[in-house]
């Protein structure tokens, strides 16, 4: 599991809140919908909805937003450590993200 | 060819022939200098954008298999069997985020075009790479006869095909269709379905918009499809003496069923072959990342498409055709359906989209596995030494032997209950996980090990697929199964057998000092974003990307 760090330190060190973040989303994201017994029952009917269809029809959208949020937040990762990640490419030298 | 509505034949025939065109005339779009490469032909030049790779990858990902399997099965049996799919079409971009971006940069890095490429240079062994390519090719035989399946439904409702007994007269319109896929892409390779995926994702959209905004009006809204729905799966099967579906997953049985279903999917789905060629023609590493987050708006069309099943049980003329002559062949609901409530000029625009819906991601498949048969299977074990240009000439006439194959499967499996096609690809393609999906973030398994875990998986997944029955049909009739007292699906239980020998293999194999092969991937490429095409590695390339228009 471990990746030995080359150049830069990994994101997870460089950046734990941000990280873990990252990682709580995307598994919040499979849990809500992989725990069937949160929503697997005929009410509250939303409109003529009962509450099963109506909570998967709904989760597409949020796993889209939540997605989107998880890019924006490793691409302000990436923006961070880019500057330094630059000056260090090609010269192979040991990294610290300042 | 008695029942024949002329205004449905006609459209259907011409947006058929637009396809065709647009097929042919891909060849010309976006043309680089030296097409003969399978960075061109099976990868598209890999130069692609956030837009053209959400038509892309949204028009390979949702198939005959959505737009047919699922209502289909949910018709036949609700919930769990069907409606899983929105689920599993949820995790999906979770999942794939996780490791796709990784596979993405290291096959940038070290120009593979494979998963099995991958695979070799990861555990330096030929070996595992053959059985990768093996699987790829075997998973996706029933997964384009899944898209044949659904085109014949679509066929079978216009009333289009003879009356001879013998299955292959009696197919012909299909055969023809086939054929004329298979022609433009071998012609046009990846450019092909990704210029149609234009017309197919234009098409299917209108179509689901309009499907689910009139239908209800004209069944008595929602509440009312909702109830049909939920009494008929209520409702005693006579033959089986049990309820003849799952309306929502109450018991511990039925949401097991349901969670592993979703969860076997989704894991599988960017294990296939496809899947992952579609993701690599991409040009950067964000493409792939926005894509995670923008294809799940093609995935609330797939949740109004799985209750398209409800719908064709309200709607009591649909619900009897479907009884009638082809004896409870579920994936004709949502063809009947259409047919019944649309005004036929609007009936070919819909039967149009399905079947180019189907015949964009058969292309894909068919160039997936093709580009597996030359990469690892050819270059590898028959000729070393071939050109580019001999690779490219292999998988055109690969791509068309696929297809053939698929023929086979769609004629000689059951098709009463065609979501079992994608399932039973998704039992096999589960298989290359452990050693494609986990080989991402460690090596640490080895390669023998998960040599020994893939076939003890496939071994019992096969089996255990071949056992499922039901009072229709005595093979290949189900996915989920019984484990220790659980129903779950067979190719999770098979997954997580293959891992559990493949980490005993391996602290046995490191006890004795088998030796482990050599990796040619660098920790840093698996998160690399190289901003210009590769080709640096297979030598004499020369295509410099073309004009980026």
């Amino acid at each position: 599991m471990t990746q030995p760090a080359l150049k830069t330190k990994s994101p997870l060190t460089a950046h734990p809140w941000i990280s873990t973040v990252i990682a709580l989303l995307v598994a919040a994201d499979i849990w809500f919908t992989l725990y069937v017994p949160l929503y697997a029952s005929a009410t509250p009917k939303v409109g003529d909805f009962p509450f099963f269809y109506f909570y998967l029809m709904i989760y597409m959208p949020v796993t889209g937003v939540v997605l989107w949020i998880v890019y924006l937040l490793q691409k302000k990762i990436r923006i961070a450590d880019s500057p330094a990640a630059g000056r260090g490419t090609g010269t192979g030298t040991s990294e610290v993200t300042r | 060819m008695s029942h024949v509505n002329y205004t449905v034949f006609t459209i259907v025939l011409v947006l058929f022939l637009v396809v065709t065109l647009t097929g042919f005339a891909a060849a010309r779009w976006r043309r680089a200098d030296n097409m003969l490469h399978l960075n061109e032909w099976g990868l598209g030049g890999r130069g692609f954008g956030t837009f053209i790779g959400w038509f892309l990858i949204g028009g390979d990902l949702y198939t005959a298999y959505t737009f047919v399997a699922v209502p289909s099965a949910v018709f036949l049996a609700g919930a769990v069997s069907g409606f899983f799919a929105v689920s599993y079409t949820i995790m999906v971009f979770p999942i794939a985020l996780i490791f796709m971006p990784r596979l993405w940069s290291v096959s940038r890095v070290h120009n593979y075009v494979t998963p099995a490429d991958f695979i070799r240079g990861r555990y330096g062994s030929r070996s595992l790479a053959l059985a990768t390519a093996l699987t790829g090719i075997l998973a996706l035989l029933p997964y384009i006869a899944l898209q044949l399946v659904g085109i014949q439904a679509v066929l079978t409702v216009m009333g289009v095909g003879t009356t001879s007994t013998n299955t292959w007269v009696k197919d012909l319109p299909l055969i023809i269709a086939f054929l004329v896929l298979a022609i433009f892409t071998a012609v046009s390779g990846l450019r092909a379905p990704t210029l149609i995926a234009f017309i197919k994702d234009t098409l299917i959209y209108v179509m689901i918009i309009v499907a689910v905004l009139y239908i209800p009006t004209r069944l008595g809204g929602w509440g009312h499809i909702f109830a049909a729905g939920e009494a008929k799966m209520t409702s005693v099967n006579p033959k089986t003496n049990k309820p003849t579906g799952v309306f929502i997953p109450t018991s511990g049985n039925s949401q097991l069923a349901f969670a592993t279903l979703s969860l076997g999917s989704a894991c599988a789905l960017f294990c296939y072959p496809h899947a992952i060629t579609a993701t690599l023609a991409t040009k950067r590493r964000d493409v792939i990342k926005r894509n995670m987050a923008l294809l799940p708006i093609y995935s609330i069309m797939l949740g109004f498409i799985a209750l398209l099943g409800y719908m064709a049980i309200a709607d009591k003329t649909t619900a009897a055709n479907v009884k009638g002559p082809g004896k409870g062949n579920g994936q004709l609901a949502v063809p009947y359906l259409f047919q019944h409530m649309f005004p036929s000029w609007f009936t070919g625009i819909a039967f149009a989209a399905i079947v180019i819906g189907a015949l964009v991601p058969a292309a894909i498949m068919s160039i997936a596995a093709a580009n597996l048969f030359t990469r690892n299977i050819f270059k590898e074990f028959v000729k070393p030494d071939a050109s580019p240009r001999l690779e490219t000439r292999i998988s055109q006439a690969a791509s068309f032997v696929v297809k053939l194959g698929a023929l086979l499967f769609a004629v000689e499996l059951p098709k009463t209950f065609s979501i079992n096609l994608q399932l039973l690809g998704g039992i096999w393609i589960l298989q290359t996980f452990p050693a494609l999906v986990i080989g991402l973030f460690t090596r640490w398994l080895d390669r023998y090990a998960l040599l020994g875990g893939w076939l003890g998986g496939m071994i019992f997944g096969t089996i255990a697929a071949y056992r499922t029955s039901n009072p229709t049909t005595s093979h290949w009739a189900a996915s989920t199964d019984l484990e220790f007292g659980h129903t779950m699906y067979i190719g999770l239980s098979a997954l997580v057998l293959n891992i559990v020998i493949s980490v005993v293999l391996t602290l046995i194999l490191r006890a004795v000092r088998v030796p482990q092969g050599a990796d040619e991937t660098l920790p840093h490429q698996y998160t690399a974003d190289p901003d210009e095409a590769p080709a640096p590695v297979p030598a004499g390339v020369g295509t410099e990307p073309a004009v980026g228009g």
